[in-house]
C-alpha cells in the first residue's frame, strides 16, 4: 500500500473550492465574531486564485457560507459590473452553482467592496463586507500586539483625541469613509471604506454583516439588532456626506448615495452608485414590473430609524457663517 | 466609461486575459522542463516564496504568468492551499543534510573545513556574448568541466554554532528528545498572532519576499539596526523527505529536496547572540539578511522598521504585492467621501468665494493671513 492509494482520487477542487478544514475554521470564527460584536478574530485566511488584496477576506467567508440553493450579488462601489465585482462573482459561481443577482432583495448572501444596498436588508440575509484594514486603531498604534491591548482595554482614548485635533484644525470630523464605529457599547470597529452614508445602515439593521479581511487575517462582525454609533461628541454631530442637491442623470433620483462623474466643460453630473437600483428603478419607469424595496433614507434624506442621525448644523451655527 | 460600470466588464477580463496570453509564445511541456533545468535558482525562489517544494509547478507557474514573480508565486500558494496535508515529514538537523556548501566567515578554518561548493561569489560578472554569436564552449571543454577533488568531500558536516557553544560563546539550547512534527505550529494554517511563536517566525521567514527581507535586512545592516551581522555559517543541502509509511510506521524517503540555512551572530552583552534562517531551495541573500531580521526581531527594543510586527507583515509576498497592485481596483466612493469633506474643510478654511481659486494661490493666501489661528478660535 502507498500514500498515492491512500489518498483520495483527485477531485479537481472541493465544493465552493476551500477545503472542509478551511471551511469549518472559518465558520468557527464567524461563530465566534457574531458572538463578540465588533471584535476582531484571527484567522488563518487560505490563499485564493485571486489576488490578496482583491476581495479573499469576504470570498472566503462568502464561499464558507455559500450553498447551491443561495442567490449571491456581488458589488464594488455600488456596481455590479465592475470588472472586480464580476471577476469574483464568476469564481463564486463556477466554484459552487450558486444563483447571481443584481438585485439586493432576491439575493441571500451579497458581497460587496465598499457600499451598502440603498434598498434596506432583511432578516436571514447576509451581507459580506470585503475590509482592506481591520483595525481602526491603526493611524494610532500600527503595532497589532499593542492595539489588541488598547481593544482588549476599550482604551480610546486616542481615537477621540484624533477626532478632536480634526475639529479644532479642520472644523469638523474630516474622516471620509471607513468612519470608526462603537457597536455594542463595547468595540470600537472599522466599518470597511464605505461611506459615511451607509455606516448608519449597520445599526439595528435586520441582517447579518460580516466583515473579512483576508490579508489581515482578521474577521468580525455586527450580529442583526446591534447598536452600532460612529464616534461623535455629543454637540459636534457625526455628518453623512451632503448630496442633497445632486440627482441623478439617469432616473432623476435624490436623497440617495451618487457618483460624481466630472464633464469636459468643469462641470459635473450625478448617477446612482448603487447600480442594482438604479436598473429597478429604469425598468420600473419603463412600466416594468419591478419590486422596489424600502430604502435606508427616503425621498427627503431622511434615515429609516428616526433621530438617529442628529439634524445637520445649521450655517448659522457652522465655524464657516 | 473607463473599466468599471459598463455592462460587459465580464467579457472585458476574459479578453483582457487573453491579450496577456497573446503577448508571449505559449507554454509547452517542453518550456517548463526547460526552466527546470537552466533556471533552478529562479525555481528556487519561487517555491521557497510559494512554499510549496515542486519544481515542475514552480516552473509551470513561471512559464504561465510570463516570468512575473509574484503572480507566479501567486499561483503556487493558491494551488498549495487546495492541497490536503498527507504527512508530516521528520524535522531534519544538520546530520541528516547532504552538504554542498558550507562557508563560515567567523573563523579562517573550521572543523569539517570551509567547502566552497557551487557558488557565483568569485566569478567575474561579464556577460558571455559568445553565446548570443552561438560560440559556445562545448560542455567536455576542460573549462566548463568541474576537476574532481583527489579526497571526495564529506557530506556531513558539524554545526559551527555548536563549536561556540562548547566554548560557552552562545547560550546552550535544549534540544528535545523527539519532536512529533504535527505538533509544529503551522503559520499557513493557524491565524498569526504578535508576539509570534517562533516557528511562526521561522516559516514566515522562510517563505518572505527575498526583496523584501532583503530591504529590511539591508536597513539594519547600513545601521539602522545595532547589529553587524558575522556569518557563522551558511549552507547549502540536500536533505531527503522522511515520512513514516502510513501502514508499517517505518520511515521511508519520500524524494530528495534543497535546502539552506544561514546563522549569523553578533555581540551579546556577556555572550554572542545568533540568528538563523532556512528555506527551502537555494537562496544566500534570502538567508543572510533573513537571519538578520532574526535576530533583530529578538532584540529588547529595535528600530520600529525591524520589529516582529513590521519585518513579518511587510515582507510576506502575495499579500504586499496583491494589496499593492489592489490601488489599481476603483476607489470612486471612499474618494468622493473625502471630496465631500475636503469641499466644506475649503469653505470652512477660505470661505466659499474660494473654491474655484487655484489651489496654490489658496495655500499661499492661508500662509499670509495665518489662518490657522483664526480656524482654531472659531471652532473653540
Amino acid at each position: 500500500m502507498s500514500l498515492i492509494e491512500l489518498a483520495q482520487p483527485n477531485q479537481g477542487y472541493s465544493y465552493a473550492f476551500l477545503d472542509a478544514f478551511a471551511k469549518r475554521e472559518l465558520r468557527r470564527r464567524i461563530l465566534k465574531g457574531i458572538a463578540i460584536p465588533g471584535y476582531q478574530v484571527p484567522y488563518a485566511s487560505r490563499e485564493l486564485p485571486i489576488a490578496r488584496g482583491w476581495g479573499t477576506g469576504g470570498l472566503q467567508v462568502t464561499l464558507s457560507l455559500v450553498g447551491p440553493d443561495d442567490t449571491v450579488k456581488v458589488i464594488d462601489q455600488g456596481a455590479d459590473d465592475s470588472v472586480n465585482a464580476a471577476n469574483l462573482r464568476r469564481f463564486i459561481t463556477r466554484m459552487s452553482g450558486a444563483e447571481t443577482t443584481t438585485d439586493a432583495n432576491q439575493a441571500t448572501i451579497i458581497q460587496s467592496r465598499h457600499r451598502i444596498t440603498e434598498e434596506i436588508l432583511r432578516e436571514g440575509q447576509t451581507l459580506v463586507l470585503q475590509v482592506p484594514n481591520p483595525e481602526p486603531l491603526r493611524r494610532v498604534e500600527p503595532d497589532m500586539a499593542k492595539a489588541r491591548i488598547l481593544h482588549a482595554d476599550a482604551d480610546y482614548g486616542q481615537m477621540w483625541l484624533v477626532l478632536y485635533e480634526q475639529l479644532v484644525r479642520f472644523g469638523r470630523y474630516i474622516q471620509g469613509a471607513s468612519y470608526p464605529v462603537m457597536v455594542h457599547e463595547r468595540f470600537v470597529m472599522a466599518p470597511s471604506p464605505i461611506p459615511r452614508w451607509d455606516t448608519p445602515d449597520l445599526h439595528q439593521s435586520a441582517h447579518l454583516t460580516l466583515l473579512s479581511a483576508g490579508r489581515e487575517k482578521r474577521l468580525y462582525a455586527v450580529p442583526p439588532y446591534t447598536n452600532v454609533y460612529p464616534l461623535e461628541f455629543t454637540d459636534v454631530p457625526f455628518e453623512v456626506e451632503d448630496q442633497s442637491e445632486w440627482a441623478c442623470r439617469t432616473t432623476g433620483e435624490r436623497n440617495k448615495f451618487m457618483n460624481e462623474l466630472p464633464q469636459d466643460d468643469g462641470s459635473s453630473v450625478f448617477e446612482l452608485s448603487d447600480t442594482g437600483y438604479m436598473e429597478k428603478l429604469v425598468n420600473h419607469q419603463r412600466g416594468e414590473d419591478v419590486t422596489i424595496g424600502t430604502t435606508y433614507y427616503d425621498s427627503e434624506g431622511q434615515f429609516y430609524h428616526d433621530g438617529y442621525l442628529k439634524p445637520r448644523r445649521s450655517r448659522q451655527e457652522s465655524p464657516d457663517a | 466609461m473607463a473599466y468599471v460600470a459598463t455592462k460587459g466588464g465580464e467579457k472585458a477580463i476574459q479578453e483582457s486575459e487573453k491579450l496577456y496570453h497573446q503577448l508571449k509564445k505559449p507554454v509547452t511541456p517542453e518550456f517548463v522542463q526547460e526552466i527546470m533545468d537552466t533556471m533552478p535558482y529562479l525555481v528556487d525562489r519561487v517555491m521557497g516564496e510559494g512554499s510549496l517544494y515542486a519544481p515542475e509547478l514552480a516552473a509551470l507557474a513561471l512559464a504561465q504568468s510570463g516570468g512575473d514573480l509574484y503572480e507566479a508565486v501567486l499561483l503556487l500558494r493558491a494551488y498549495r492551499s487546495t492541497q490536503p496535508r498527507l504527512a508530516y515529514a521528520k524535522p531534519i538537523t544538520v546530520d541528516d543534510m547532504l552538504t554542498l556548501r558550507r562557508i563560515s566567515a567567523a573563523f579562517k578554518d573550521i572543523p569539517g573545513g570551509q567547502v566552497l561548493g557551487p557558488s557565483l561569489d568569485y566569478s567575474h560578472r561579464i556577460l558571455d556574448l559568445n553565446i548570443l554569436d552561438g560560440i559556445a564552449a562545448s560542455e567536455d571543454d576542460e573549462d566548463t568541466q568541474v576537476e574532481a577533488a583527489e579526497k571526495p568531500a564529506a557530506t556531513r558536516y558539524p554545526l559551527v554554532a555548536d563549536w561556540l557553544r562548547q566554548q560557552g560563546m552562545i547560550a546552550a539550547i535544549d534540544v528535545p528528545e523527539e519532536i512529533d512534527a504535527a505538533d509544529i505550529p503551522d503559520v499557513t494554517r493557524d491565524p498569526v498572532m504578535m508576539p509570534a511563536p517562533r516557528a511562526h517566525r521561522l516559516q514566515a521567514l522562510a517563505r518572505a519576499d527575498t526583496g523584501g527581507v532583503l530591504a529590511l535586512g539591508y536597513a539594519s545592516m547600513r545601521g539602522y539596526g545595532f547589529i553587524h551581522p558575522t556569518v557563522n555559517e551558511l549552507r547549502l543541502a540536500y536533505a531527503d523527505v522522511q515520512v513514516k509509511h502510513p501502514v508499517t510506521g517505518e520511515p521511508f524517503s519520500a524524494g530528495r529536496v534543497r535546502v539552506s540555512q544561514a546563522e549569523v551572530v553578533t555581540k551579546g552583552k556577556s555572550t554572542y547572540k545568533i540568528g538563523f534562517t532556512a528555506t527551502m531551495g537555494w537562496n544566500e541573500v534570502k538567508l543572510i539578511a533573513g537571519a538578520t531580521l532574526d535576530m533583530e526581531m529578538s532584540q529588547a527594543d529595535p528600530h520600529p522598521a525591524l520589529n516582529e510586527d513590521f519585518v513579518l507583515y511587510h515582507t510576506e509576498p502575495i499579500e504586499s504585492s496583491g494589496f499593492c497592485i489592489h490601488f489599481k481596483l476603483p476607489h470612486y466612493v471612499t474618494f468622493s467621501s473625502g471630496m465631500d469633506n475636503m469641499r466644506k474643510v475649503i469653505n470652512v478654511l477660505y470661505g466659499a468665494a474660494a473654491a474655484g481659486k487655484d489651489a496654490d494661490d489658496r495655500e499661499v493666501e492661508a500662509e499670509e493671513s495665518k489662518t490657522s489661528e483664526v480656524v482654531t478660535k472659531d471652532t473653540m
